[in-house]
């Protein structure tokens, strides 16, 4: 396996995909954050979370490179093509399962049962994250796309 | 079994008022002095109704449980301090009780998201009493399939489903009124659970009756640390519990009120969604809840505005939906006959595209209060209100929709006024948040400017009061928030002036104020007095050292309120009808904020 090259590319591509989302966010097509998501799980200071959440971000982003760089590993083959594929199935597992799944698990984020002792700040992402905005599951298409384009580009099949 | 009960006889439509909410922060229901549930959506405030009867007519379902014959309410009341309703009728020489409400706090157990529970009881002879059990989902009030299962009933539609259990066990048939027998020392309780894309989980009456009281007791905790030294705090804590009893848990979010198409005028075309949340509420709100030492509910209200308004930065959208997305665009829903006659019934709300300056205002002052509360902001709210203050920068001379929503934009001068607000208080921040020297000269120059125009375009010398519109004589019951802005000094002539005129011009008899002069909204038909501006007045006199004729106009408008102390809009002065959508945030909001004014008052 490259290792190398996991090493070092699996921090271009979600650094990559993290600059792509911010710019969604900024253009006004979602208001999914990942790095204030992932930081919640510790502090409740947004400010400080978003730091903190990047960098866990940043090691979220090599674990799924991991399972990229093995996949290519196995198929003796490292394109651009199969990097999107893998994309799209990492971002159906994130849309349909882990989002949904996270207000199970994070202490700051409410669910579409929250009652009156709730002290969640972060509302509930939803199936697809629509609650998001509409254009959510788009963007999140998006970037885990070229996430996997990047990655299939600069990842060699060793 | 329908023996003895006249299944033809339709229930006469009840006033607006007679309804009562039950709530679950999720979604509400309103249940008629009768005992019928005749308004309720699923699974959020703005789903679909499952039982729309208020506004759908016979056909669009309800959920009745109570006397089989005509009989008169003795009593009926919120068990003190908690969200549950109790309804007391006098039947023959007896007396049935219903006892109900939903079980708000569901996280973390097995529950159905939905829960409503209801027991009928009687303390002395046997009474006679009927189930109606109806449910038609969405707004071309579908029949559910239906299960009879073991531990309840089932009816079904697509990814919905609601059960219906009771003890003891009574042959529940949708559609057919089942006559119940209620004898003293066995109360009947019936459960309702509804589930929405999930397995339904089904809880035993005894279970669901033991969950509702411990709500209860969560209800009494919340209410337990709002300030005793509160005037007429019965009242306030009502309004409190409405106010959180219409916040989306989930997500934070007020809902404006959890009804559409309630009239404003009764029988006329003024007839809107009020299923969304207006920016405004929630920033009103943010100052409510904080006065009161609800710290946890403010901070709530303003981490949805922001969250909410992420999309669309640095404009603020007049509403958004409960999750902040785009309000559907407005629809007529054909085939309902509405309150009253009062069509076209409306889905989704047009006003959101409008440019309504004044939203800037109520959320840069909601930030305000909570710094000056000592909480600090963080940068993303800094960020935030820097880009509010931008946007009143660069477009404080256009023309606007304003607080009243009218669909031909106009100079309002309340939004000018609304506008100055932003600025001063975005101010008044910066002096301990970072700010550029060239942004904050900009922003001082844009406040100085709008004063300077507003005192020149938008007061009338001759009646010494600001007016609605620039060049415009008219007046605008907005403007009593005034005396909050400190852009004139509560003791000025312009502010005393412009009370006094609102109070003369605009009223409506007694504490009642229309919004302004009637007629002149470019819609046909009239409406009625609109509350929250009776509490803005109650508070502008307050502020201004008028305490003793804020406390007796208070104390009117309290009588004014429903029998279970809660407000619509508006009020049909000459027949003290409510009118719009009920209950309605806004206006218990505003009833707070005067009752924390006559607090803060001197009484001297």
């Amino acid at each position: 396996m490259d290792w190398a090259g996991w090493a070092l590319f699996g921090l271009v591509a979600t650094a990559v995909l993290t600059a792509v989302l911010i710019t969604a966010q900024l253009a006004g097509l979602t208001r999914l954050d990942f790095p204030l998501v992932l930081g919640t799980l510790v502090t409740e200071d947004p400010d400080r979370a978003r730091v903190v959440g990047f960098f866990m971000h940043l090691c979220a982003g090599q674990g799924f490179a991991l399972g990229y760089a093995a996949t290519f590993a196995l198929l003796h083959r490292a394109t651009w093509w199969i990097g999107a594929l893998l994309g799209t199935i990492h971002v159906g597992v994130a849309l349909t399962l882990l989002l949904p799944l996270l207000p199970g698990v994070h202490p700051r984020m409410a669910s579409q049962r929250a009652g009156p002792a709730s002290r969640a700040v972060l509302e509930p992402p939803g199936l697809f994250a629509v609650n998001y905005g509409i254009q959510t599951p788009a963007v999140v298409a998006v970037v885990h796309v070229l996430y996997g384009v990047v990655l299939g580009l600069l990842l060699q099949a060793k | 079994m329908t023996g003895g009960y006249d299944t033809t006889c339709p229930r006469p439509p009840a006033a607006i008022s007679d309804y009562g909410l039950l709530g679950d922060t999720r979604t509400a229901a309103l249940v008629a002095g009768d005992g019928g549930i005749d308004w309720l959506c699923v699974p959020r405030f703005d789903g679909e109704p499952l039982f729309g009867r208020l506004i759908g007519g016979p056909d669009a379902g309800t959920f009745r449980v109570g006397p089989a014959r005509p009989a008169t309410v003795v009593e009926r009341r919120y068990r003190q301090y908690t969200a549950t309703l109790e309804t007391t009728w006098a039947v023959g020489s007896s007396r049935l009780t219903l006892t109900e409400g939903m079980v708000a706090e569901v996280t973390g157990r097995l529950l159905p998201t939905t829960l409503i529970v209801r027991r009928l009881s009687t303390d002395e002879a046997a009474v006679d009493a009927v189930v109606e059990f109806d449910p038609r989902f969405g707004v071309r009030h579908r029949r559910p399939r239906i299960h009879q299962r073991r531990e309840a009933l089932v009816c079904q539609w697509g990814s919905l489903a609601v059960s219906l259990g009771s003890a003891p066990t009574l042959d529940i048939e949708p559609g057919r009124p089942t006559l119940i027998t209620v004898r003293p020392g066995r109360p009947v309780t019936l459960v309702l659970a509804v589930a929405h894309r999930e397995p339904l989980i089904h809880v035993e009456p005894a279970s669901a009756w033991q969950l509702l009281t411990e709500d209860e007791d969560r209800w009494r905790a919340w209410t337990v640390d709002i300030d005793r030294s509160l005037p007429f705090r019965e009242h306030v804590v009502r309004s409190l519990l409405t106010l959180r009893l219409l916040t989306y848990s989930p997500s934070r979010a007020p809902v404006a009120a959890p009804t559409t198409s309630l009239p404003e005028d009764a029988g006329g075309v003024r007839n809107w969604d009020y299923r969304y949340v207006w920016p405004r509420d929630a920033s009103i709100g943010v100052s409510a809840f904080l006065s009161v030492g609800k710290a946890d509910e403010a901070r709530g209200f303003l981490a949805w505005l922001l969250h909410a308004s992420r999309l669309q930065r640095p404009r603020l959208p007049a509403l958004l939906t409960l999750y902040g997305r785009h309000v559907p665009a407005e629809r007529e829903v054909p085939g309902w006959p509405g309150y009253l006659g009062s069509v076209p019934v409306r889905i989704g709300n047009s006003a959101a595209g409008q440019h309504q300056l004044d939203g800037y205002g109520w959320v840069t002052d909601a930030a305000w209060a909570f710094a000056q509360a000592g909480h600090r902001l963080s940068s993303e709210t800094w960020r935030a209100v820097r880009g509010f203050a931008d946007v009143v920068t660069r477009c404080w001379q256009e023309p606007d929709a304003g607080i009243w929503e009218v669909r031909e934009p106009a100079q309002h001068v309340h939004s000018k006024l609304m506008g100055w607000l932003a600025l001063d208080r975005a101010l008044r921040i910066a002096d301990t948040h970072p700010l550029a020297d060239r942004q904050r000269r900009r922003w001082q120059k844009a406040r100085d400017a709008i004063a300077a125009e507003v005192r020149t375009s938008g007061f009338n010398p001759t009646t010494g009061s600001y007016v609605r519109r620039y060049g415009s004589e008219g007046l605008d019951a907005a403007l009593l928030v005034l005396p909050l802005l400190n852009i004139d000094s509560v003791d000025s002539p312009r502010v005393h002036g412009t009370i006094d005129a609102i109070r003369d011009t605009l009223s409506a008899g007694g504490p009642l104020l229309y919004r302004y002069p009637p007629g002149r909204d470019g819609f046909p038909g009239t409406e009625g007095a609109f509350l929250p501006c009776s509490f803005w007045l109650v508070q502008a006199l307050a502020r201004t050292g008028r305490r003793t004729e804020a406390v007796e106009l208070f104390q009117t408008m309290l009588d004014h309120a429903s029998p279970l102390g809660l407000y619509a809009e508006e009020l049909d002065p000459a027949t003290g009808a409510h009118l719009g959508n009920y209950p309605q945030t806004l206006t218990h909001a505003a009833l707070v904020q005067a009752a924390l004014a006559i607090r803060d008052a001197p009484t001297s």
